[in-house]
């Protein structure tokens, strides 16, 4: 079920959403599995209206998948909120987010504090996937940080059923470029060496 | 010093500006009209172009707005409004900001039901009240806005207020009950309007960073939060005496 705050053309079922927090977004996510927010605002909108949709919508729809009981709740991230460390650094889902001011950047880095407070209280699973410069396959040149349209897809589908921590789960997620800025499919621990690692099962396509 | 107030008109505000009006020239706003002799202008902390407006010309920003309930008006005051004082702050250069939230802005539910000593900077756990997290997020777009500009956010949290000497504090009184104990986060309105004076003065650069959370209330016996980085840092010295809430009569 697709749903968005403008009219588009598909085969899937749609639904018109401003994402409020009237019972229509209740009605939206009722029954449904998995919820996938892409945390992208669009860019001709002004900075409040990006922040509005960031904080107020992602809020709004996560209480309604609470309310509902959405088992889980996958947030389309940006590796952007990584950018500001040094390229020669090793920068795994381990490492502290630097936002900045921009309202792209901002936004993303809001988004996901909206959701780790909804995980914290473990009443839906959320999973976060910070992803790469989305890229068209032909793109000439494509950034380090690249992530081509299939691996995103592919990485879309196996945060919605993969065995995971069931609270809080973030991954990055970019193609294999040259010089690939961001590590990937790295397994996640936990201190207490007894709960097991989790992984997205995530790996981009080779591309020779 | 030149000094805006946003949301002058709240709980807090009249208080805030009795202390502050000997020693700093006020600009007063709030979404609702008020009668007062300072300046004053009608202003929705929402609306960017405006609290850019009226900026100008300070060399403080005090925050004091807030809305707790409404689902869009939470987002619109206590997240957003950050963000449009931010940018207004960086527009004029103005190096001082002082904002205020509730002290489960960083000490939610998680560290309030189970834990004690919890200190100011704690990382931020505000749970996902409205309130809360509203606050919480326009703390979080200050501080990173420091991290960017040379501008310094001073974080006051506050939760219950009360007047030290008219305060009855009878049976069933949900803030503080003589010889029942108070709410662990209670301070009185004449304490919390001076620690305004002394984030006002307080020198800048003694911050150990640009972005800095207090928590603001008197000393009391629970262990359950600490109030002595505002001591230490704001030199804030709460006058008011609460014991007669919490010592048995």
């Amino acid at each position: 079920m697709l749903t968005d705050c403008v009219d588009i053309v598909t085969q899937h079922d749609f639904t018109r959403s401003d994402l409020d927090h009237s019972s229509a977004t209740n009605d939206l996510v009722r029954g449904v599995d998995v919820i996938v927010h892409p945390g992208e605002s669009d860019p001709a909108a002004d900075a409040s209206s990006q922040l509005d949709y960031q904080m107020r919508c992602t809020y709004n729809l996560l209480r309604a998948a609470v309310e509902e009981k959405v088992p889980r709740f996958v947030y389309l991230s940006s590796l952007q909120l990584m950018d500001l460390y040094d390229e020669k650094m090793a920068v795994t889902e381990r490492w502290k987010t630097r936002p900045t001011t921009e309202p792209p950047s901002l936004c993303y880095h809001l988004g996901e504090m909206v959701c780790r407070e909804f995980a914290r209280e473990h009443g839906v699973s959320v999973v976060i996937l910070r992803l790469g410069d989305l890229t068209d396959d032909a793109a000439p040149d494509p950034s380090t940080s690249a992530l081509y349209f299939d691996d995103a897809a592919n990485a879309v589908s196996k945060a919605l059923d993969a065995e995971l921590s069931g609270w809080l789960d973030i991954f990055h997620v970019q193609s294999d470029v040259p010089n690939a800025r961001y590590l990937t499919g790295q397994p996640w621990w936990s201190a207490d060496d007894v709960s097991p690692s989790f992984s997205l099962g995530y790996a981009p396509r080779e591309r020779s | 010093m030149n000094v805006l107030l946003l949301g002058a008109n709240g709980m807090l505000g009249p208080h805030v500006v009795k202390a502050l009006e000997p020693h700093h020239t006020l600009r007063l706003t709030d979404v609702n009209d008020l009668e007062t002799d300072h300046e004053y202008i009608k202003v929705d902390v929402s609306d960017l172009e405006h609290v850019v407006e009226v900026a100008e010309g300070m060399d403080a920003i005090v925050n004091l707005s807030v809305m707790r309930t409404d689902r869009v008006r939470a987002f619109d005051v206590s997240a957003r409004g950050c963000y449009n004082m931010m940018v207004a702050a960086v527009e004029h250069g103005i190096r001082r900001v002082i904002n205020t939230g509730p002290f489960y802005a960083v000490a939610g539910p998680t560290y309030e039901r189970f834990d004690h000593g919890v200190g100011p900077d704690v990382p931020p756990q505000p749970g996902t009240w409205l309130y809360a997290l509203t606050k919480s997020l326009g703390q979080e777009i200050c501080e990173i806005f420091t991290q960017f500009h040379d501008i310094y956010v001073l974080d006051l949290l506050f939760y219950m207020f009360l007047d030290a000497e008219t305060h009855v504090g009878e049976a069933g009184d949900p803030i503080a009950q003589v010889g029942h104990d108070l709410v662990p986060y209670t301070v009185s309105w004449r304490d919390a309007a001076d620690s305004f004076r002394c984030a006002l003065e307080v020198e800048l650069e003694a911050m150990p960073s640009r972005s800095e959370v207090f928590f603001m209330f008197p000393d009391l016996p629970h262990g359950k939060f600490s109030n002595e980085k505002a001591r230490r840092l704001l030199g804030w010295e709460p006058k008011d005496d609460l014991s007669k809430y919490w010592l048995k009569g």
